[in-house]
């Protein structure tokens, strides 16, 4: 007896029909070709059947959406323009999601073009849902890893067409063969548009569109469904504290290794306990960072990409740095010579700079442009005058006094630099030009979190620029208790904003993405 | 704790769960969810009807596929259907009888909940006739438990007061079928779209409500092909249309007589079949002389110019399909508004052919089995209340005195409420649907229901309705029983019960035939030797035959062979038949001739005020189901539109300063409906609003009037004028001048002798 499938395969044979299909006339790959999507916004009426059924195929939970329908429109009433965007993964010829993965764990299948997430690979640090601009990737609490669309491969391989492309009522959905070189030499600038999406050129995503003329010429004007929905960011509590430590830490190594270097004209060299407390942040904030994956398990192969990935290079340059700044509390405490040591403590300086370095790269992606600035990397260094105050508080504890002015005074510049470089950030971000959606959200969410917003600046202010001036006196005035309490409180006060800081800057990133629902948004 | 340490590293990534497998019958599926068995059903959603296989595995449903080889959905479903299976295992769900103590609903046995419902329903019958009882059904009962729940109450229980929801749905489409071609029965198939150069919509967003239509309309390639959408609204269907028309609400029959003017004056009739087929032109086309261009322009606001092109792309076209839902139907003049539809295609010869044709697109998935066999506006069959041929045939066929046969329809669903508060009615058994919040004017609705001696809810959910029971018949529901739905397009189609009911519950066949045997000697007049479903369509089958309804051709796996069969099927159609009133079948006036039907427009009774100048509009959206009782607890649906929201202008956002994400209280004379979040968008006119209906908690219908078609019973849902509050502006929108032209033109017509005139009924609260 013959399966419905494979009657309906007849049937199909005989009535030339391509609606609500099980099976597709897959066309064969030739040289330099790949499959992608169509979508034809003509056609849809934005039902989302596309969205169940995928849901439906895969098993996933209803908040794991690779499909995703947006609406848009343009128009007075009643000459209004509706237009839907049903979007899953684009396949692009140079995927975001694969560059950025530290474990390596996607793939671009070489025959089909299919970008494939490999599960088992996978840590769950969640760069690629940062580093796509389609908002493509998905981390699955239940399964600790990112999921993302197969273009169903394993339906395709056996001659069935994809969940979304089978649900479609309207025919919106297909499966295309596209040669990649044509594409790129100019099709993907007439086809590869949609109006809300990061242009097709980005990732060079393969999917085409169908729009009508009027949704053409509208393109500029569509407004999205979802523009009230303001989401905050995950605010990635781990990565506050890891990347704040690690920059205390280049900081407070960077006193160290001045207060070596000063040594050679007379000053007193940095104590063992100093080296050891460079190290500390950083020792502390390290580990912290793989709280932040879905499988800590896995953490060190992070480092698998370094090739390519600026986290794995952060991972790497990190790891070495944290490691070196050990071996140097070694080099003190067998007291090797004051010559080698600072040779090595010049390499370890290079390591942490180009670490911190890497760190700021993570952000500099195309998809959240709140972070994509220069001012980003200039606040990570910027952080550094907490680990000089820090510094200068173990100086004077220690009883180390002739250090302590110095270090308040670069302490007090470093913190002036990063006051420009708040002021830079923000100046920058109201006189946006590209991507001003994006960064219109993140300025109201500035302002929904007013509050931590107003604790990052007073802290600063009191605990970076007045307490360290007050100190500067009272230490000259030789009130020395008094200065220690208020240099306690200065260090205190300055982490504290600059975790308030780091905190605002997670939670206030609006990634790039499509159109979304009323209720929904882009599901992400 | 060592699996939660072991999760917290990662070591899982539940691969397994999320794997796919090879599925003999559909390919690569979900390895987890990959069934047992497929069972052949039929969706149990609205009236599109689609064909799908259930996936059972373990004996519980986790799969809903479409049916490739269906006419009617070709192996799509819309969200609803593809998430279906998720409806049986609801949190929702009644588990077992139930009875209410102090506030409490205790679970009980049958026999307990029977013995206390047919104790009481015959002291009350003792007390105050059988009258005194009245039922309310739905459509979304299998055709054999809707004919059997029918029989049961009105031979059985002996109360005509009996009337189900549809009549909040399709009853003016009933109506104006019958009084313009002589019988019920939508004349058309979905092919049709498919054939039609032309294809109008009109009050109909099949985008949200029927999205699996766009499967015909998608395979017509016609180059000619026009799609028309009319509504007040721009709603999603508006975006498939060639041409969208904004009409001004409920204007739409000033419409349809404005284009049958100008089919005269231009002398583009079908002389021929008009001749050959109907009655009454002369009184028409004298009628329509009152609805000249301009006159209709500023009724319907629709611009002269457009109305000719309309006209004439109506004209010219070879085949042009008018397809509407509640738009048209759920109005003071919904049965007229359908007429004034078929009045257009009869004076065109536009019906009964590939492509053309005045077609009524059903909502629920079994409206139209109630419509035939469900005994509440006619007859078993389409046979009329009041004829005595036709009550002889049905009490001979079924075996039973024609004196127990009732003469004539008892008080319909609006008129029964108003029974129970003046209380003359004074038990209420309600089956498969949630007044609570489906019907208008639910703060006085609210406190007429408290006023029964008891309320019995048959229901398969924990709805509204139910939770004020005094007395809870659990019912199984859709994939747990079985029998037959027909679609809008007369196809009956098969459904299979996939599951066993849940827990305690039972089918709604089980329940009335078991409960009739708590009255003396009714099941064994009526229900002698039925086990199944099958013996009650057997005697469908009988009682159909010869009648517009046959369905004698017909049997189970013949449906499942074809994917459903279209009515008539009998001798003469052995594979039913895509179309009515084709040449072989005459229409079913006794002259078997159509009749064109004067139909006069009037405004509204409750028109805008300065009080209530925004005119709400109410709808579905496609997420969810009717009241949510199936879908509220199914994530993936719920999640996308989990509250209702007011669509509104941005002009009138403007004024009450509201944006998008804010929120607004509406109000009319009726009630007040707080916290409703706004939607501003284009695709509302200025001075317009649009709600779903759905949600008990911004609940709509507080606001609606018991205004009522008087032929169809059928309440104006669609148009009810209200004010808009904001924070910021909270007296709301000030009525503008422009707002109210056309009235002038309307009260020339309504001196000119309007028979009937909408009365307000509606009460302060």
């Amino acid at each position: 007896m013959q399966t419905p499938l494979e009657s309906f395969i007849d049937h199909k044979a005989e009535t030339g029909m391509q609606c609500g299909n099980y099976s597709i006339d897959l066309p064969e790959l030739q040289d330099k070709e790949q499959y992608r999507f169509h979508f034809d916004a003509t056609a849809c009426v934005g039902c989302r059947c596309c969205e169940v059924a995928c849901n439906e195929q895969n098993n996933n939970p209803a908040d794991i959406k690779w499909r995703r329908v947006g609406e848009m429109e343009a128009g007075v009433f009643p000459n209004v323009l509706q237009m839907f965007n049903s979007m899953s993964c684009n396949h692009c010829v140079d995927p975001a999601c694969l560059i950025g993965c530290p474990t390596e764990s996607y793939i671009k299948i070489d025959e089909t073009g299919i970008v494939v997430h490999d599960d088992d690979t996978c840590i769950g640090c969640q760069y690629c849902t940062w580093n796509c601009p389609y908002g493509v990737p998905t981390y699955h609490e239940e399964r600790n890893i990112v999921t993302k669309c197969h273009m169903c491969h394993e339906r395709l391989d056996v001659g069935e067409s994809p969940a979304c492309v089978q649900a479609c009522p309207a025919g919106a959905i297909m499966i295309e063969a596209v040669n990649v070189d044509a594409w790129l030499a100019g099709d993907i600038d007439e086809q590869g548009n949609m109006p809300h999406l990061v242009d097709a050129r980005v990732t060079n995503s393969t999917t085409r569109y169908t729009m009508s003329d009027a949704q053409r010429v509208e393109m500029e004007n569509m407004q999205k469904a979802d523009e009230h929905i303001l989401k905050p960011f995950h605010a990635e509590i781990p990565l506050v504290f890891m990347t704040t430590l690690t920059q205390i830490s280049l900081g407070a190594f960077i006193a160290l290794f001045l207060g070596d270097l000063f040594s050679l004209f007379g000053l007193s060299e940095p104590s063992v306990m100093m080296a050891f407390l460079v190290m500390i942040p950083a020792a502390l904030g390290l580990p912290l960072s793989a709280l932040h994956l879905g499988r800590p398990i896995l953490a060190l192969t992070a480092m698998k990409n370094w090739k390519n990935s600026w986290l794995s290079r952060e991972a790497i340059a990190l790891g070495a740095f944290t490691g070196m700044m050990s071996i140097n509390v070694l080099l003190y405490y067998l007291e090797v010579s004051q010559f080698l040591r600072i040779i090595f403590e010049v390499l370890t300086l290079g390591m942490g700079l180009f670490g911190i370095y890497a760190q700021a790269m993570i952000y500099r992606i195309k998809a959240r442009p709140s972070w994509n600035r220069r001012t980003t990397n200039m606040k990570f260094f910027g952080v550094a005058y907490v680990g000089l105050l820090m510094m200068a508080l173990a100086s004077a504890s220690a009883g180390i006094n002739e250090a302590v002015s110095p270090l308040l005074s670069v302490a007090l510049l470093s913190a002036m630099a990063q006051a420009f470089f708040s002021y830079e950030d923000f100046r920058t971000l109201e006189n946006a030009k590209e991507d001003d959606y994006e960064l219109g959200k993140t300025k109201r969410l500035y302002a929904r979190f007013s509050k931590v917003h107003y604790l990052r600046k007073g802290s600063f202010v009191i605990g970076a620029i007045v307490l360290p001036l007050l100190v500067s006196v009272l230490f000259s005035a030789g009130l020395i208790s008094s200065a220690l309490l208020f240099l306690s409180a200065a260090v205190l006060l300055s982490f504290i904003s600059e975790l308030s800081d780091r905190y605002l800057f997670y939670v206030t990133s609006v990634p790039l993405s499509m159109a979304g629902g009323f209720f929904v948004g882009n599901q992400r | 704790m060592i699996n939660a340490v072991k999760n917290f590293l990662g070591f899982d990534i539940k691969a397994d769960k999320y794997k796919l497998s090879s599925d003999a019958q559909f390919g690569m599926i979900s390895d987890a969810k990959k069934p047992d068995k497929w069972v052949f059903s039929t969706c149990g959603y609205c009236g599109v009807g689609c064909g799908l296989y259930i996936g059972v595995k373990d004996g519980k449903a986790v799969y809903t596929k479409g049916n490739p080889k269906h006419d009617v959905n070709m192996g799509t479903l819309c969200p609803k259907g593809l998430s279906e299976h998720q409806l049986i295992n609801s949190k929702d769900r009644i588990l077992h009888p139930m009875i209410k103590r102090g506030s409490e609903h205790v679970a009980v046995s049958w026999d307990s909940a029977y013995r206390k419902v047919s104790d009481t329903f015959k002291r009350i019958a003792d007390e105050h006739g059988p009258k005194a009882v009245g039922v309310l059904s739905s459509g979304q009962l299998l055709t054999e438990e809707f004919y059997t729940l029918g029989k049961f109450v009105q031979l059985g229980l002996k109360t005509n007061n009996y009337d189900g929801n549809t009549t909040l749905c399709m009853a003016s489409a009933v109506v104006g079928y019958k009084q313009s071609l002589g019988s019920d029965g939508p004349t058309n198939s979905y092919e049709d779209f498919e054939h039609a150069n032309t294809i109008i919509l009109v009050g109909a967003n099949i985008a949200d409500n029927h999205p699996i239509l766009k499967l015909h309309i998608a395979k017509n390639k016609k180059v000619d092909r026009k799609i028309i959408v009319i509504d007040p609204r721009a709603s999603k269907t508006s975006a498939m249309a060639d041409t969208y028309i904004p009409i001004k609400p409920r204007t739409d029959l000033a419409l349809y007589n404005g284009l049958a003017y100008i089919i005269f004056e231009q002398g583009w009739e079908d002389e021929t079949y008009l001749t050959q087929n109907v009655n009454g032109l002369k009184e028409f086309r004298k009628h329509v002389q009152d609805y000249s261009p301009q006159e209709v322009s500023n009724i319907t606001g629709i611009d002269v110019k457009v109305l000719y092109e309309l006209a004439r792309r109506y004209v010219t076209t070879e085949n042009a399909l008018t397809a509407w839902t509640m738009g048209v139907n759920q109005s003071f003049m919904g049965t007229d508004t359908v007429s004034a539809i078929i009045n257009l295609h009869l004076i065109t010869g536009k019906i009964g052919r590939q492509g053309s044709g005045p077609f009524s697109i059903t909502g629920q998935c079994n409206a139209m089995g109630t419509r035939e066999t469900g005994f509440t506006s006619s007859l078993p069959s389409y046979r009329n209340f009041g004829d005595k041929k036709a009550a002889q045939e049905y009490a001979d066929i079924i075996n039973v005195p024609v004196d127990i046969i009732p003469t004539e329809r008892g008080y319909k669903y609006a008129e029964i409420i108003d029974a129970i508060d003046r209380g003359e009615i004074k038990a209420l058994w309600i089956v498969a649907t949630n007044p609570l919040v489906s019907f208008v004017d639910q703060a006085k609705l609210r406190k007429t229901l408290a006023k029964l001696d008891l309320l019995v809810v048959q229901d398969a959910f924990y709805s509204d309705t139910a939770q004020i029971a005094d007395v809870i018949f659990a019912a199984a529901t859709w994939g747990e029983k079985e029998g037959t739905y027909t679609n809008s397009e007369r196809r009956v189609n098969r459904a299979n019960k996939a599951v066993e009911p849940i827990e305690d519950t039972k089918s709604d066949f089980d329940i009335v035939t078991d409960f009739s045997r708590h009255f003396q000697g009714v099941h064994h007049q009526l229900f002698s030797g039925w086990t199944s479903p099958s013996d009650a369509y057997e005697e469908i089958k009988r009682s159909s035959k010869g009648q517009l309804c046959d369905q004698s051709g017909m049997n189970y796996e013949m449906m499942e062979d074809n994917g459903g069969v279209q009515w008539p099927c009998n001798d003469q159609f052995p594979q039913g038949s895509k179309r009515l009133y084709t040449p072989d079948i005459p229409f079913r006036t006794p002259d078997q001739r159509a009749k064109l039907i004067i139909a006069d427009w009037v405004p509204m009774a409750e028109d805008l005020s300065a009080e209530f100048p925004v005119m709400l509009n109410t709808g579905r959206t496609v997420e969810q189901w009717h009241t949510r009782t199936k879908t509220r607890s199914i994530d993936i649906l719920n999640d996308l539109a989990p509250e209702a929201w007011v669509e509104i202008n941005p002009v009138d956002a403007e004024f009450l300063q509201v944006h998008s994400g804010d929120r607004l209280t509406l109000s009319s004379p009726r009630g007040e409906v707080p916290d409703v979040v706004v939607r501003v968008t284009q695709k509302m006119a200025p001075g317009q609003v649009f709600v779903p209906f759905h949600f008990n908690t911004q609940l709509v219908n507080q606001l609606t009037q018991a205004s009522f078609c008087p032929k169809s019973g059928e309440p104006n849902y669609k148009q009810t004028a209200i004010q808009l509050h904001s924070e910021k502006v909270p007296s709301g929108i000030i009525m503008k001048e422009d707002v109210i032209s056309g009235a002038i033109v309307h009260n020339k017509s309504t001196y000119e002798g309007v028979k009937i005139k909408e009365t307000k009924m509606s009460t302060k609260v």
